[in-house]
């Protein structure tokens, strides 16, 4: 067994995978604050479905008496990052990390760990999966993850709101959170008049300064922190994440709806055409590429998990607070720009998995995308045929050709250096991987449909 | 201050002296929540009803 890439740190522990089922081997070194955290807060953290479950299995402790429990926890079907979430799936993963802390203070434990990497999205809602992170709270001491806290969530959720969502990439550069001088720098001058804004990221940022080479440090360090004010402190945050919000409201995403769909028609008709392709497709996963708000993703969800992705900020929150709202569990909206896809980053590389080196999908949905690709992005169709097959067995890809108004629009303002651009090439193109099953005009356009497969 | 000394700067001193200086502010604003829902309690018994769960969940929580 070989520890996961992104599981190297804690002493307490490691997770890794056998079968594709996921283990975690405790340490004996983390023994009591493991019995301490399953007699009261794990019930508690489960019931309020915050916490990942898991189960204990049997194992051979003559093979390493270093060990003192093997766990076996619930898979995620598919891990993503902070930099994938929109806005509202950051910030409902900030508050899971707090009511997390909040019940175990109260339960005489805390978190030591308080990374944005520690909260997946499971069923439609952000769950903490790190069961190791938990240590006893001894009244008096400071929460040692409050850096880490502000770093991760408070300060790229202040600067997503103050400025523009797309911030949150920020955090693909830094994989311990965006640090708190350059936050107090970016964000602008009006945010210091917000207490818990002043407080946490720029009196913060100034006293990280001031101390980062002051000398006697353990005596300053020493100073007490009393409960009410560790129950102030959790108030003070949490008030300052739900009072961030984006700059833009549901009118705007309604407005927003209507432009980017070409027509009712065109949409019913296009819906009754992939629920029918979908009848004959045998998947576990699937992924949805370019999926807007989801309305065709939410046609495979009902099979299968669907990742919804997508490259525009306001579409992959659209589709999330709709799951929020409905209670959706099978689908996953994320932010993907394909033509420039999330890395592997960290230790090594190999940290976090680029968004390809993750679960791969059975079928990928493809629909009115293949134009931004090829003509957007100058991706040749040999080179789109390669990129497909090499994620997935089953296609179901929609051709937008030269005629169509889109492609047309597109066109406007380039060169037309796409002679294969046509029907013919695109099949030529995808025959060289995949088998085409069906093949079907969406009425009333140039646009056809098609189901493909690899042998 | 050159690049080298920068490598050995440490920002969680830093992170632990911001929660000692704000204790006492963070614990102030504890305790007047406190107060505020227990008041605020007390007027709405008079007339026999409850805070809103929203109300409860946003302001309880900590003081259970």
């Amino acid at each position: 067994m070989k520890a996961l890439n992104s599981s190297f740190r804690d002493p307490s522990g490691f997770v890794f995978v056998q079968e594709n089922n996921i283990f975690r081997v405790v340490n004996n070194s983390y023994r009591d604050n493991y019995d301490s955290l399953m007699s009261k807060l794990y019930p508690t953290l489960r019931q309020a479905e915050l916490l990942i479950p898991h189960k204990e299995i049997d194992f051979d402790a003559t093979k390493n008496t270093n060990q003192y429990k093997l766990l076996q926890a619930e898979k995620i079907p598919f891990i993503s990052y902070p930099y994938e979430w929109s806005f509202s799936q950051y910030q409902d993963a900030a508050l899971n990390t707090l009511a997390i802390q909040r019940k175990a203070l109260e339960q005489g434990m805390t978190l030591k760990d308080a990374s944005a990497y520690n909260i997946q999205f499971h069923k439609g809602k952000p769950i903490f999966i790190d069961t190791l992170s938990f240590e006893k709270y001894e009244e008096g001491s400071p929460w040692m993850a409050y850096g880490q806290f502000c770093r991760h969530f408070l300060a790229p959720l202040a600067l997503m709101s103050y400025h523009d969502p797309r911030m949150g990439a920020m955090m693909r550069d830094y994989i311990d959170g965006i640090p708190l001088d350059l936050a107090s720098i970016l964000l602008p001058f009006k945010s210091r008049f917000r207490v818990p804004l002043f407080l946490h990221i720029h009196l913060h940022a100034s006293s990280q300064k001031r101390h980062a080479n002051s000398e006697n440090k353990a005596a300053k360090t020493n100073r007490k922190i009393s409960r009410a004010a560790m129950m102030g402190l959790m108030d003070s945050l949490e008030n300052g994440i739900k009072k961030l919000r984006l700059k833009t409201n549901r009118t705007e995403w309604g407005k927003y709806y209507e432009e980017t769909i070409l027509s009712d028609d065109y949409l019913t008709k296009k819906q009754t055409l992939v629920s029918d392709l979908l009848e004959n497709v045998d998947a576990k996963l699937v992924w949805d590429l370019g999926a807007n708000d989801g309305t065709f993703s939410r046609l495979a969800a009902q099979r299968a998990y669907t990742i919804a992705f997508d490259i525009d900020h306001l579409a992959v929150e659209y589709n999330y607070l709709n799951i929020k709202e409905k209670q959706e569990k099978n689908i996953l909206p994320l932010l993907l720009d394909l033509t420039n896809p999330s890395p592997a980053i960290g230790w090594n590389n190999e940290e976090r998995d680029s968004v390809f080196r993750r679960e791969k999908p059975d079928l990928i949905l493809a629909l009115a995308l293949v134009h931004h690709l090829a003509i957007s992005n100058n991706v040749p169709l040999n080179k789109l045929a390669a990129f497909f097959a090499q994620l997935t067995p089953q296609l179901i890809i929609e051709f937008v050709p030269k005629s169509d108004p889109r492609v047309r629009t597109l066109l406007t303002t380039r060169e037309d250096i796409f002679p294969d651009y046509t029907h013919e090439g695109f099949e030529v193109a995808f025959s060289e991987f995949f088998t085409i099953n069906r093949k079907q005009k969406i009425e009333g356009t140039d646009r056809i449909l098609y189901f493909m497969k690899q042998a | 201050m050159s690049d080298f000394i920068l490598l050995y700067l440490d920002p969680g001193t830093g992170s632990l002296i911001v929660q000692a200086i704000i204790a006492g502010f963070l614990a102030l604003a504890f305790y007047f929540k406190l107060a505020k829902n227990a008041v605020t309690d007390w007027v709405l018994g008079l007339f026999g009803k409850k805070r809103t769960i929203e109300e409860e969940i946003s302001n309880d929580e900590s003081s259970q």
